[in-house]
């Protein structure tokens, strides 16, 4: 008899996965010893199911540097939970079909609307500095902008005595895959939170007289 | 639970619960009622019952719907996700979506351009998207009818209007001409009637009817004008606990809904719990508002447990969503709310 399994809180929902059978893939966060777990979970008792979650969470270790426990429970090792970049990991895993090599992010990105490549250096202690191949006010908003995307994707600060370039994590470790990962998107976090708005707005019913 | 003989008395049933809460007599703990789906993406998975498959198929259609009793802690279990079952029997045409997301009537298409345009199909009751409704209900009667309520629902000639007119059409008609509008209403009430007794003979123990005279396009003097004796009627001609759906903010017509002599109005988050108390004074039920769109989906636990309590707080008799919750809703959030049920009675048992 299936039954409601009691894994946390959940925090991002992949509503159906195109890849495996439109299962549901879930992402649960719990506290275990001072230390943030996350959990990949479906629902679905389809045959393969669970190596789907597996195959979500052997992408969500190389994609943003974390740890794996066993069944889909992964963590960063830093022990902090990281949410919002967590998610970003997560859903950014769901989109891998099986079967698909998965490569770290390298730590530098084309900019569509500068031309320029965009890189992230590593400074220690959490702390990564955005740099461009070019030169002049236009770089300097793009990589300010992108430092701000970081920011507000993977939850970081702005250094404290930066120009706008350098961000850290609160935890103070170093996360170069995550970084990778969320350096992709950074470039334009407005598509991003438009995406969510569409997905969020999904499945929720409404009257006959709104639906024109 | 002891009386006052000191004799352990047998807990109420879910049934028993929600049909005396209905009939506005005492219960031993207030009902968590859900008049209208609990259905999520997860429950889906959990039962593989998933939409839309399980809007068209009796069997995933119950199964579905069960899982607000067995999973979810309900009183209650209501198999009609949708409010496009009788539309589809009626002609209109069904985007049906995926798995995460409503099928809705496609009311650019509408079917029906004039009052003389109007018919119930013969096959009406037997099309497979009503005929689904009613074996549902077969089913879960069977299995669970000793143990909970099982709410069915029929959708009200207001609802049926926009669907099969078209939103836009169907309210100017109501501007332009009142003498047919009441007549188009006339006409597709049978619609509701009819498989509101249909879903009776299949074994519902209680029926939501919504009828979208929602607050943000119909006015209350509407409600008045267009709907009551009808819903009066439909209290007459329905043998069975009706509770009337209406989205919305709809203190403007609690009055003239407490008038129909409905069993229960199942009300929107944009009404205060208290306010609207003291409008029906008791002469219908109360039951929702718990918010879907921020709460219910998006908050925690605790936020859920609050919009619980209030509603207990303000002696509304039976508690749940206030509508169809979001199909991406946190199983945690739903069954939040028979805990925050039976932590309030506990802290209310002297």
């Amino acid at each position: 008899m299936p039954s409601i399994v009691n894994i946390g809180r959940r925090i991002e929902l992949v509503p159906i996965d195109t890849h495996f059978h439109d299962i549901t893939i879930a992402l649960y966060q719990e506290e275990l010893d001072a230390c943030t777990i996350f959990r990949i979970h479906t629902y679905s008792r389809k045959d393969g199911a669970s190596g789907r979650i597996q195959q979500v969470a052997n992408s969500m270790h190389t994609l943003g540097g974390m740890s794996e426990l066993s069944n889909g429970k992964i963590f960063f090792p830093c022990g902090d939970n990281h949410e919002a970049a967590c998610r970003r990991v997560f859903l950014e895993a769901c989109k891998i079909p099986p079967n698909t090599p998965v490569e770290p992010r390298p730590l530098n990105t084309l900019d569509k609307k500068s031309k320029l490549t965009m890189t992230v250096d590593s400074l220690g202690s959490g702390s990564y500095r955005v740099t461009s191949d070019g030169e002049g006010r236009g770089a300097e908003r793009r990589v300010s902008a992108i430092a701000g995307g970081l920011m507000k994707l993977g939850e970081m600060h702005a250094g404290l005595e930066s120009d706008g370039d350098t961000v850290f994590f609160p935890c103070g470790q170093s996360h170069d895959a995550l970084v990778g990962l969320l350096l992709v998107r950074a470039p334009n976090v407005r598509v991003i939170m438009r995406e969510e708005e569409t997905t969020a707005s999904r499945g929720v019913l409404s009257a006959p007289s709104q639906q024109i | 639970m002891d009386n006052q003989n000191g004799e352990t008395k047998k807990p109420m049933t879910g049934r028993e619960r929600v049909l005396a809460a209905l009939r506005n007599e005492p219960t031993d703990r207030t009902p968590v009622c859900n008049p209208t789906s609990v259905a999520t993406v997860e429950l889906m998975d959990l039962v593989d019952a998933p939409f839309p498959e399980a809007n068209r198929e009796p069997e995933l259609m119950a199964r579905l719907a069960a899982t607000g009793y067995t999973e979810l802690g309900f009183d209650t279990i209501m198999p009609v996700f949708t409010i496009i079952q009788e539309s589809s029997a009626l002609g209109c045409k069904i985007q049906w979506e995926q798995k995460d997301n409503w099928p809705t009537v496609k009311m650019r298409e509408p079917i029906w351009e004039n009052v003389d345009d109007i018919s119930i199909p013969n096959d009406f009751l037997t099309h497979p998207d009503t005929q689904c409704v009613l074996e549902a209900i077969k089913i879960l009667k069977k299995e669970y009818g000793d143990e909970v309520a099982v709410i069915g629902k029929t959708m009200g000639p207001w609802s049926l209007g926009y669907h099969c007119f078209g939103v836009e059409p169907f309210l100017l008609l109501s501007l332009d001409d009142p003498g047919k509008t009441k007549l188009a209403l006339d006409r597709m009430k049978e619609a509701t009637v009819q498989f509101g007794i249909a879903q009776i003979e299949a074994g519902a123990d209680a029926l939501t009817l919504p009828d979208h005279a929602t607050g943000d396009l119909v006015s209350g003097e509407y409600y008045q004008r267009y709907l009551r004796d009808l819903h009066i009627e439909f209290v007459d001609r329905i043998p069975i606990p009706l509770i009337l759906h209406i989205c919305g903010r709809t203190v403007d017509r609690m009055e003239f809904i407490a008038q129909t002599g409905m069993a229960a109005f199942h009300y929107d988050s944009k009404n205060e719990p208290k306010e609207s108390m003291e409008i029906v004074e008791k002469r219908i039920a109360l039951v929702g508002n718990i918010n879907n769109p921020e709460t219910l989906f998006a908050k925690e636990p605790e936020d859920v447990r609050a919009e619980v309590v209030k509603n207990l707080d303000a002696g509304v008799p039976l508690i749940g969503p206030e509508c169809a919750i979001p199909l991406q809703t946190t199983i945690e959030n739903l069954q939040e709310i028979p805990k925050a049920v039976q932590a309030w009675h506990r802290g209310h048992t002297h």
